[in-house]
């Protein structure tokens, strides 16, 4: 499934800088997007809604570099435009490119591979995106966790008692690992409780998205050392608790890795087990909820059917949800990688937005399935007061299953 | 950033504040286009100096002001669809972009209007008023990314104008910042509400359709109507052009109350469509051109309808209906297929990327016949001649009649362009296609645009020395320099430069 997802243009990889010129494959690449008449990109997107600046999205970044091309724009001109992208993923949805032709022509539009391989140019040469010293902090406290003990990278786990390998991997990754630990503490909890044998790593390496469009070689060193890892491990499955690592694992690490094993996001794989007969879901819930898809899963990969009926399996609850096409305009605010550091306040206005969406359709609790979006809406909660619960749907599984 | 002074940007940012006026090179360099062909070799010319994004209306007063000072151009930019150039800076200068103005300000439902600034977009109102059952009826083929100002500044067409009416019969009254700064107020009554009224002059349409060259429209007050509960639009096969001619006649006078819209597809658009697509939905062989009627109303009117189009179409003019699956997929979507850039091809019937421009004229139904073949010759013969530049992309035809689908159509003519290799030369050759379009247009007896404006070069010197002929324009380059003193809207379009000479 993940093969078609996988997207790679090989004229990315020529850098773009002030005194460099636009390859003509870009120059046409882009041209593409500037001569589509109707900027359905611009009105999906969540960054948009919020600015009403065209500059941005996906007509404005494509059109900046067209500019490039012709003289009228510099690569540093594009230190603040390219901060506001979420890298969410609805414009290549929405793109006429990728909906009527793309697949034909091999030409489908990838305005999120494009934002990071221009961040990453901007920073190539010297003019970081606006604000970048925010994210780059971030980064290096990451690398820090990896150069640091590795027992603290499991620590979430200290007494959950998981072996270190087996046919069956879970991957927790940092965030998860250090910031959410209940989402994978549930997961393992599910699992256990449906019977199935699996492991840990004992040391997972980086996989955060904000090192993939800064320093793409060094991502590359540790998506190998966690693809090794897993393969050494015995894995024949792997299964992911944060959606962010989960298309990376489907749609970038193939670009440059054979993956010797099947890769699924938990939800996916708590599905099968619910649809086996493995977890059943006995207590009753009575709240009243609505589901915000990630855009991870919903945007790139198209999934968002798993979580969806696992929430309608829960006993008492009251669930209503836009569909999975109309949250594509949707987003927590969080944004796939840097956004929520490079534009903290377009970010909050995003959340907010969504809150009063779930609050309209009168949700008490805000269900999620990814850790970044639950920690944003925690954020969104209390900075805006709303009484709003954001809640993941591996805590509401775990209780309808009666697991504490 | 020569030709604006520091004084003025300072200026600018004091009245709207820095983080709303925009000196950098992405910011201008993305709004020196529209969707109309656009010679990229000619970019440059086509740069701002400064982009603003006001939220006020008195924000846009001090704009003017200010531009009137310094005599600085001010070009107002909506949604940025306009395919006639309208929002395309030709003398550089202010751009100013509505689209931080984006309030809904009232929607009355009793009285069945909405008040918004014109930021706005038809998408993101309808958004709204669907929760309550509402809606505004204006539905042009660029419906998600027009915006309400850029459809007043154009006097759009919409899809749905035959059953519902269009722009200018859909806004019943305005605040328009005129471009020496004064704000007034056209239509509506005293209470901006009213939609038939004899007192004054009809002065709403002036600032309907003027393509931003007399003010700025900061509010409008809009009519809305209740969502139709039933919708059909059933599409038609037929031999030939000529027979969907008839068809379309024949449906025309069926005299159908829930008749929104006729709709031909000729012969060329057949074969365009059937180019290299991911979401054609095949048709027979036997299908050369399709008419498409499409109904709106209450169940009981749309079946009663539905059933009087499928005797005239099927069982008398033995036209074949095309299915449900086109129904409901919407051949509608189809628009999405001018703009890939993909389907350009040269002679040898290889991919060359072109994008599409589209000639709107407005013909009366007896005519069409004519300018389809004229249209046709002239598009061929440059197709020939500029091989790999030029496409012919077919022709539609929508009635365009307001509250009747019957006697005028916009005629539309696809061409792809292929912008990103244009020359100077070939440049030219494009407009003047454009003028021998034009002219047969006008042979016919009709407008050379039915939505558009006839700004563009190739178009504007017969739509001002022919169309308005008879004293119009005259009477048009008076308005002008009594409104606008200084020149500073939109300079450069309809040749109302001579106003000033
Ligand atoms: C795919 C596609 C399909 C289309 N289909 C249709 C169709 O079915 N019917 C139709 O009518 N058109 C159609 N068009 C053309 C275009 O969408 C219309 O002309 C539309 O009305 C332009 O709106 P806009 O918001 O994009 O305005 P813009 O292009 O930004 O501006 C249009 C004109 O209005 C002026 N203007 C903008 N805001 C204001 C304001 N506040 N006050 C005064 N003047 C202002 C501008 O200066 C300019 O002259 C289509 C275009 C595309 C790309």
């Amino acid at each position: 499934m993940s093969e078609v997802y996988i997207s790679k243009k090989s004229f990315y990889d020529t850098p773009l800088g002030d005194d460099k010129a636009v390859v003509p494959e870009m120059r046409r690449d882009c041209y593409a997007v500037f001569a589509c008449r109707h900027k359905f990109c611009r009105d999906v997107c969540p960054v948009y809604f919020e600015t009403r600046d065209e500059t941005t999205g996906s007509y404005g970044l494509h059109t900046s570099i067209l500019g490039m091309a012709e003289g009228h724009v510099a690569l540093s001109d594009l230190q603040d435009t390219i901060t506001m992208c979420l890298e969410c993923g609805a414009c290549e949805l929405r793109c006429p490119n990728s909906l009527y032709t793309g697949d034909f022509y091999g030409q489908s539009t990838t305005l999120v591979d494009l934002v990071r391989k221009v961040r990453r140019d901007l920073i190539a040469q010297g003019t970081p995106p606006a604000n970048w010293d925010a994210v780059q902090k971030y980064i290096d406290q990451d690398l820090e966790k990896e150069n640091g003990p590795s027992d603290a990278l499991v620590k979430w786990a200290d007494d959950l008692d998981l072996p270190n390998a087996g046919e069956t991997m879970l991957f927790v990754d940092y965030f998860n690992a250090g910031q959410t630990t209940d989402v994978p503490r549930n997961a393992v909890k599910i699992l256990k409780a449906a019977g199935i044998r699996f492991g840990i790593l004992d040391k997972p390496y980086p996989t955060l998205g904000e090192l993939y469009e800064s320093d793409k070689e060094k991502w590359m060193v540790y998506a190998a050392q966690n693809i090794d890892a897993l393969a050494k491990a015995g894995a024949k499955t792997v299964i992911l608790v944060n959606p962010h690592d989960y298309i990376f694992f489907v749609r970038e690490y193939p670009k440059y890795f054979n993956l010797p094993f099947d890769v699924v996001y938990i939800t996916d794989y708590l599905l099968s087990l619910f649809e086996a007969g493995k977890i059943t879901l006995k207590n009753e819930l009575p709240i009243n909820a609505t589901y915000h898809d990630p855009c991870s899963l919903n945007k790139h990969v198209l999934n968002w059917e798993a979580p969806r009926t696992l929430i309608e399996a829960i006993p008492g609850i009251s669930y209503k949800a836009d569909d999975h096409i109309r949250q594509w305009d949707y987003c927590c605010g969080n944004g796939l990688n840097s956004f929520k550091r490079l534009k903290p306040d377009v970010s909050y206005k995003i959340g907010l937005r969504r809150f009063s969406m779930a609050e309209e359709v009168g949700a008490e609790q805000l269900i999620v399935a990814c850790p970044h979006c639950l920690d944003q809406f925690t954020e969104v909660k209390a900075k805006s007061g709303s009484s709003l619960e954001p809640v993941h749907i591996l805590e509401l599984i775990a209780k309808s299953m009666g697991i504490d | 950033m020569e030709a604006i002074s520091e004084k003025a940007v300072t200026r600018l940012e004091d009245a709207l504040g820095k983080e709303n006026v925009y000196p950098d090179n992405p910011h201008r360099a993305v709004r020196a286009a529209v969707p109309s062909p656009f010679p990229v070799c000619h970019w440059e010319e086509h740069i701002p100096d400064i982009v603003v994004l006001p939220k006020t209306t008195e924000e846009v007063v001090e704009i003017m002001k200010i531009a009137n000072e310094f005599k600085i151009p001010v070009v107002p930019r909506a949604g940025a669809t306009g395919l006639a150039d309208g929002a395309v800076p030709m003398r550089k200068g202010i751009l100013l972009d509505i689209k931080r103005m984006d309030e809904i300000l009232e929607i009355d439902d009793v009285n069945m209007t909405a008040t918004v600034q014109p930021g706005l977009g038809m998408l993101e109102l309808n958004k709204t008023l669907s929760r309550i059952g509402l809606f505004y009826p204006d539905d042009p083929a660029s419906y998600p990314c027009s915006i309400i100002g850029g459809r007043i500044g154009s006097g759009g067409w919409s899809l749905m104008g035959s059953g519902y009416g269009h722009v200018p019969d859909l806004v019943i009254s305005m605040e328009v910042v005129l471009p020496t700064g004064k704000v007034i107020r056209v239509g509506g009554g005293g209470g901006r509400k009213i939609r038939k009224s004899s007192v004054g002059y009809r002065l709403k349409d002036l600032f309907i359709g003027h393509s931003g060259t007399l003010g700025v429209t900061t509010e409008a007050t809009l009519d809305l109507c209740k969502k139709p509960e039933a919708e059909c639009p059933a599409y038609f096969g037929t031999g030939s052009f000529e027979e969907s001619h008839d068809l379309a006649l024949a449906l025309e006078r069926l005299g159908l109350k829930t008749m929104t819209a006729v709709v031909i597809f000729d012969n060329e658009k057949i074969e365009f469509l059937r180019r290299d697509d991911e979401a054609y939905i095949p048709q027979p062989k036997e299908v050369v051109s399709v008419v498409l009627a499409l109904l709106y109303g209450s169940e009981g009117e749309v079946l009663a309808a539905r059933k009087q189009v499928f005797e005239t179409a099927v069982d008398k003019m033995k036209a074949t209906y095309l299915g449900d699956e086109i129904a409901k997929g919407d051949w509608a979507s189809r628009h999405d297929r001018y703009h890939i850039t993909y389907h350009g091809r040269n002679a040898a019937g290889e991919v060359s990327m072109m994008s599409w421009h589209c000639e709107d004229a407005a013909i009366v139904h007896s005519e069409l016949p004519y300018v389809r073949k004229k249209w046709h010759e002239i598009v061929k013969r440059y197709k020939r001649e500029y091989d790999g530049y030029f496409d012919d992309w077919g022709m539609f035809m929508y009635t365009s009649n307001p509250f009747k689908a019957y006697g005028d159509y916009l005629t539309e003519v696809d061409i792809g362009v292929n912008e990103l290799e244009m020359t100077p030369e070939i440049w030219q050759a494009f407009i003047k296609m454009k003028s021998e379009i034009a002219a047969v247009a006008l042979e016919a007896g009709g407008s050379i645009s039915t939505c558009h404006g006839g700004t563009r070069p190739g178009d504007v010197e017969l739509a001002c020395h022919q169309e308005l002929a008879e004293g119009s324009f005259d009477l048009m380059k008076d308005i002008k320099k009594l409104l606008d003193p200084n020149n500073i809207m939109n300079p450069g379009k309809y040749l109302l430069d001579e106003a000033y000479q």
